[in-house]
């Protein structure tokens, strides 16, 4: 079996490093020889409903919606749900999940309504290093880093379980001290850009979710680049 | 306080800065001028004739390039050293307040307080890509600023601006009088949505052109720069010749010429003076640390790296890379992963910089082996007596640059 990674309209989703956490996945799926393709979708292209894991990363305002309109269409993303697939889901790609987002102007948008969550615009503009305590960890002391850069802030509008809880950092904001979420199939985070190359244990969790145990990997500038990062967060 | 003694006072200051070397004192004059008079800027510019440069890339040099075409005809003033800022503006107008013309490079956020105090007569406007998103925030947010700011231009101001760039066309397409340039050009990352209505831009296979459905379009342009020769709107024709390497650095010459032609400056008179610049504020020039000779070059953002690395792949084959994320460089390291890394293969790459392992992950996901280092000296040592390469971002190339040679 080739485990297929689908990345969504790197056009439009890609404003900050976002290929960096395919290239990451695919070079951890390299590194223990499983088989594997990543399949670029551009908004000109048909969106594959079979691939293993879709990733959509983070936009302007005006590439959000073009993005979300796309994907709404023919209800693409509920197809790959009851098909199996799993989302990786970073900034305005994780905004269009739930439903309804800000746009510019006052304007708010429907969004594509997978998860009960809904985006406001919320001033001012949250910039900086995150570091959040993992929910699905069960590993002692484990963390997670990452940069965030984001005007909307989401509240959970049914119960939902968060990516994890901020030790630093705005994530979903609104008071609420959580960044992203995390169901069966979908993982969402305001952590942008290569989140999941400063967070191998993250990387490896998301892929284990859909292909099972994966072989230890030692990779130490992985795990120096995290280190440096929790702590100069801290 | 009268304005001439205000500027001898700052002058003072400034040379007091160097003399114990504190550093050039260009931000120190500038802002105390705009302290004591915050009309400075305005009064200063008032008798001269202004042109205002801006964008995300090329800015520096664009700004000497136009210069030294510029000052074969008139006395000039300058901000020669990267300066963009208020201050910096400030400190330029007043290093020679009997300039005939300012050639001023302005930060791209910068341009509407420049256009409201210089009241320039030529606005460059090169292109807008991402840069320091943390910063300057998203692109469109920046193209929005300058759209609105070219509305309170003098009126019989002109454009010249980039009819390659989306951003710039749709800046500068409402004003009356705009110069279409075109270097060639093709695609551009953040323009994947119209900056008009926000549908998806239509592109060409190639990235030459590009149109929408509401009516945004590639102008056509007035000036086009091809295979090294510009040729103008009345067929005039000159060839380009750049003094400093990369395909950038040609367009930015040839973009320099026709300036320079608004001017009334003859296209070969100025295209001799641009091809004279060779490196500018330390780009280009060389550094020795140790035994090794670096060549010095700076990258701040994907567009520019990919040029870097484009223009010295043929170059030495030992490189230096030194990548710090202060708040000139941009704090958000994520443009790593918007670059292409692999016309680094097959040379010797050496990493430092306060960002290194940020970088040491990117090449080890790139496939390009590298070897993580201490610092400069200590690559040094390593290297010993070589040639080489050393690309670095803002602040690791402003620190490293004050011991370069032109
Ligand atoms: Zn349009």
């Amino acid at each position: 079996m080739t485990f297929a990674i689908a990345h969504l309209f790197p056009e439009l989703l890609g404003t900050y490093g976002d290929r960096g956490n395919v290239d990451l996945l695919a070079w951890r799926l390299h590194q223990r020889e499983i088989s594997h393709e990543i399949i670029e979708v551009s908004v000109s292209q048909k969106v594959p409903t079979s691939a293993d894991l879709y990733l959509l990363g983070g936009g302007e305002d005006d590439a959000q919606i073009a993005a979300m309109e796309i994907l709404n269409r023919k209800a693409i993303l509920r197809k790959v749900l009851s098909g199996g697939g799993h989302i990786f889901a970073v900034c305005a790609g994780f905004q269009i999940l739930g439903e309804s987002f800000p746009a510019s102007g006052g304007r708010t948008v429907s969004g594509l309504d997978l998860l009960p969550m809904e985006t406001l615009s919320v001033g001012p503009r949250s910039v900086g290093e995150v570091l959040l305590e993992p929910t699905f960890s069960s590993t002692p002391g484990s963390l997670l880093t990452g940069f965030e850069n984001h005007s909307g802030q989401t509240r959970f509008t049914d119960v939902l379980l968060p990516l994890g809880r901020t030790l630093r950092g705005v994530g979903n904001g609104l008071q609420t001290g959580i960044d992203g979420v995390v169901t069966p199939q979908i993982v969402g985070t305001y952590m942008h850009g290569p989140a999941l190359v400063r967070n191998p244990e993250l990387a490896d969790w998301i892929l284990e979710r859909k292909i099972g145990n994966l072989e230890p990997l030692s990779a130490p500038i992985f795990e120096q680049l995290h280190n440096e990062r929790v702590a100069a967060s801290r | 306080m009268k304005l001439k003694l205000i500027i001898f006072a700052a002058n003072m200051l400034g040379w007091v800065s160097r003399a114990t070397g504190r550093g050039s004192g260009v931000m120190l004059t500038g802002r105390f001028i705009l302290k004591l008079q915050p009309r400075a800027a305005q009064i200063l510019a008032a008798d001269k004739r202004v042109i205002v440069i801006s964008g995300t890339n090329g800015k520096t040099t664009s700004t000497a390039l136009v210069q030294a075409g510029i000052s074969t005809k008139y006395s000039s003033a300058t901000n020669s050293t990267g300066a963009n800022l208020f201050a910096g503006v400030a400190s330029a107008l007043s290093h020679n307040p009997s300039a005939q013309v300012a050639v001023l490079e302005v930060d791209e956020l910068v341009v509407p307080w420049a256009i409201a105090q210089t009241k320039p007569e030529l606005l460059i406007l090169l292109n807008l890509g991402r840069d320091q998103l943390d910063r300057l925030s998203e692109v469109r947010v920046v193209a929005h600023k300058w759209k609105e700011a070219v509305q309170t231009l003098p009126r019989n101001s002109a454009i010249l601006a980039d009819a390659d760039d989306p951003f710039a066309v749709w800046a500068a397409q409402d004003w009356k009088k705009v110069i279409w340039f075109s270097s060639g050009s093709l695609g551009h990352i953040d323009a994947s949505t119209c900056p008009e209505c926000g549908k998806v831009l239509w592109w060409n296979e190639t990235g030459s052109d590009f149109s929408c459905e509401c009516g945004f379009a590639r102008p056509k342009p007035h000036w086009v720069l091809s295979t090294g020769i510009l040729i103008g709107p009345n067929k005039e024709k000159v060839e380009v010749i750049s003094g400093i390497p990369g395909k950038a650095a040609i367009a930015n010459a040839a973009r320099a010429i026709v300036a320079c032609a608004q001017f009334d400056i003859s296209l070969t008179e100025s295209a001799r003076a641009v091809a004279k610049i060779k490196n500018v504020d330390g780009r280009f020039g060389d550094l020795r640390i140790g035994k090794t000779n670096f060549r010095l070059l700076l990258s701040k953002n994907p567009a520019s790296w990919r040029e870097t690395l484009a223009t010295t792949q043929d170059g030495p084959t030992n490189v230096l890379l030194v990548v710090n994320a202060n708040t000139q460089d941009g704090k958000d390291t994520s443009w790593l992963w918007d670059v292409d890394f692999a016309p680094l293969a097959g040379r010797r790459i050496l990493v430092c910089g306060e960002r290194s392992n940020d970088v040491g992950a990117r090449l080890t996901v790139n496939g390009i082996q590298h070897q993580i280092v201490r610092d400069e000296v200590a690559a040094s040592r390593i290297l010993g007596e070589v040639q080489a390469d050393l690309i670095a971002s803002y602040t690791a190339f402003h620190r490293l640059s004050k011991g370069a040679q032109g």
